[in-house]
């Protein structure tokens, strides 16, 4: 087991070494340097920036000392905000995004199992029928369209919720709940179809029916026997499901103009701010990495099939 | 010789049929992927049809009209007057009173004057501009936000085509390649995906956008570049199952070279995966680029796409809710009728039903 985690976290270095050299070489050949403004520089202050942020020695060199800064944790100055590094912003919106994806990847879960599991036990009833076509939705309208319409019904008609905000005013943690349902909505209908169809294919496992015949109850054949088999595609398919929270957070902070990450990724990408962009796509890839090797490792625990050799 | 025609498991004898004629009968008892069909053909037909059929410019402003809503009986002209009257009510209610004054009417009728009189220069011909009718609404610059929706629907359903094509163009290449050579470059090819798979993938897509500027060409070459992964991956597990097949070797015993055996006899025989992937490809393509032009970072003014008007319309939906509704029906519909038709593919070309009913 050891081994196996070592060999895997070996695994992760190719990954991101690549990160880090496509993101030094993009932000070296973009067009536009980081310092051609509309008004062009007197040549003498433009060589003081480049001696600055070193950009006046040999490319490997600036490159070894990119490679040095990252992994010592210093994503480098932002190239439009003299008066903070990169470090700044994403200390400031990495909290905020984390705390969204996690709670809607926690929902997305639970509650797409819970459904998933209430699917397959009453297979083909109505409850099973319109949990499946309310998942259809979930997978086919994407994000951003699914947020605005949540937000119209909630916020602007019913007055329930918020529309926007971030923690603040009387409606505190009322704003979260718009963007995590949103967030979390199409990561649920995948798990609650993942899980329902495991499930189904568990339940007609030989031993399955011999926990049956040797006369469990339900419940307990259901949470001791079938789940912990069933879950394995749900685990497996978290891998993704963080790629997509990510991305999805683009989205929904936008919507619900939430200062997290994806609002500054998408301002670094309209103002060509290419260390803040390089920066942030470091922290993403660098938390993707990590939770895909966290994947892999409760999927061995889950799943005694898997050998480590 | 055993000389008696063949037969399916009810006994019936078993004609010869085309893997394509055998799935298309499949498909045709599929409700749900025929409707899907449906609607794919009318989308289809609207959007290339579109610079003949009676609708207006996409990009033709009539600054007057701005925000005006859906209507199908009512011209520009008349929801104007419409709107104005709402207004001067509005404020004659502060001063308390019940009806317009004098001053007030006469403006009113000067307005339903100017609607019958006042004429416009479109395309080279007179036309009489507040006779124009929106049965989509307008936009804040008065454009018609019927054409809109049709003339977008035509760039998202064209980067949806193209990217899916390029897609999986550059991944039979890829994946062929690997799976027939094997070895070394198999094994770095396939490591080159995993690794790939390990980057979020859409911020590459942006970062290429603010690279490169943001046009549509640049979108499109943006999004094949990073979406090749899996068709690849598909298409080399495909290739490994069939390269030891006999077909195989005769072609390589009559001396067919390496390209002619991946490209004639190995390719054309994971068509079938290839067409059902493709078109569930179609769908998330079209999302991808809704998803960047939503943010403002895909389709530039004054084209639009479906994301592009579901992102222009977030601003202000309160007031103007059809500027948001209607381009997300639209696109809606067409991705439900694409993942239907998709799954209704698959599940006809799949070989385990071949012949079934």
């Amino acid at each position: 087991m050891t081994k196996f985690i070592i060999r895997r976290l070996i695994g992760l270095v190719p990954t991101l070494f690549v990160i880090v050299t496509l993101s030094f070489f993009i932000i070296r050949v973009a067009p536009g340097g980081p310092f051609d403004l509309e008004k062009r520089l007197p040549p003498t202050i433009k060589k003081n920036i480049e001696r600055k942020y070193h950009l006046d020695e040999p490319v490997l060199v600036q490159y070894g000392r990119y490679v040095l800064d990252v992994l010592r944790g210093d994503l480098g100055p932002s190239y439009r905000n003299p008066d903070h590094d990169v470090n700044y912003f994403v200390w400031n919106s990495l909290p905020k995004s984390m705390l969204i994806g996690v709670l809607a990847l926690g929902i997305s879960v639970v509650v797409g199992i819970g459904v998933g599991m209430i699917s397959a036990m009453r297979q083909n009833s109505w409850a099973d029928y319109s949990a499946m076509s309310f998942a259809v939705i979930g997978i086919t309208v994407p994000l951003f369209v699914i947020g605005p319409v949540l937000m119209y019904a909630f916020a602007m008609r019913l007055h329930w919720l918020p529309t926007s905000g971030w923690l603040s005013g009387e409606a505190g943690w009322l704003t979260l709940v718009l963007p995590v349902v949103t967030l979390a909505f199409p990561y649920f209908a995948y798990n609650a179809r993942l899980s329902r169809a495991s499930i189904l294919e568990v339940l007609r496992s030989d031993y399955v029916r011999t926990a049956r015949a040797k006369g469990l109850r339900d419940s307990v054949i259901m949470f001791k026997h079938v789940l912990k088999g069933a879950l394995l595609p749900v685990v497996s398919f978290l891998g993704p499901a963080f790629a997509g929270i990510v991305t999805g957070s683009v989205v929904v902070e936008r919507i619900f103009r939430i200062p997290g990450m994806g609002q500054f990724f998408v301002q670094a990408a309209f103002n060509r701010d290419y260390t803040l962009l390089m920066g942030d796509v470091i922290v993403y890839s660098v938390i993707l990495v990590v939770m895909n090797f966290g994947v892999d490792i409760v999927y061995g625990f889950l799943d005694p099939r898997i050998s480590y050799s | 010789m055993n000389k008696q025609p063949p037969v399916n498991e009810l006994n019936q004898p078993l004609k010869g049929v085309s893997l394509w004629r055998d799935a298309w009968r499949r498909l045709s008892k599929n409700k749900m992927a025929m409707g899907g069909l449906v609607v794919v053909v009318i989308y289809a037909l609207v959007c290339v049809l579109a610079p003949v059929l009676p609708i207006y410019s996409y990009k033709f402003q009539v600054l007057e009209h701005q925000y005006l809503p859906p209507s199908l009986s009512k011209n520009a002209g008349q929801l104007m007057v419409e709107r104005q009257e709402q207004l001067l009510l509005a404020m004659a209610g502060k001063d308390e009173r019940r009806e317009l004054n004098e001053e007030e009417l006469a403006l009113l009728e000067a307005m339903r004057g100017k609607i019958d009189t006042e004429t416009a220069e479109i395309d080279g011909k007179t036309v009489l501009v507040h006779h124009r009718r929106y049965p989509f609404g307008t936009d804040p610059l008065g454009r018609d936000l019927l054409a809109r929706v049709i003339y977008g629907g035509q760039v998202s359903i064209a980067i949806g085509l193209v990217g899916t094509i390029t897609s999986v163009l550059i991944g039979i290449i890829i994946g062929a390649v690997a799976g027939y050579a094997g070895g070394q470059l198999d094994y770095l090819i396939t490591r080159f995906i995993d690794v790939m798979y390990g980057l979020p993938y859409m911020m590459l897509v942006i970062i290429l956008m603010a690279l490169f500027g943001r046009n549509i060409l640049n979108l499109f070459l943006a999004l094949a570049i990073v979406s090749w992964l899996t068709e690849a991956r598909v298409v080399r597990g495909q290739i490994i199952s069939l390269k030891n097949a006999e077909f195989v070797q005769a072609a390589r015993s009559v001396g067919a070279g390496t390209g002619r055996i991946i490209f004639r006899h190995l390719v054309p025989n994971t068509l079938g995966v290839i067409v059902v992937f493709a078109t569930l490809r179609i769908p998330s393509f079209i999302m991808l680029e809704a998803f960047l032009s939503f943010l403002g970072l895909g389709v530039q003014a004054p084209f639009a796409s479906w994301g592009s008007l579901v992102g222009e319309a977030v601003e202000g939906m309160n007031l103007y809710p059809w500027r948001l509704f209607i381009p997300a029906l639209a696109m809606v519909i067409f991705l439900f009728a694409m993942n239907f038709l998709g799954d209704g593919l698959r599940d006809a070309l799949d070989p385990q039903s071949k012949n079934k009913l």
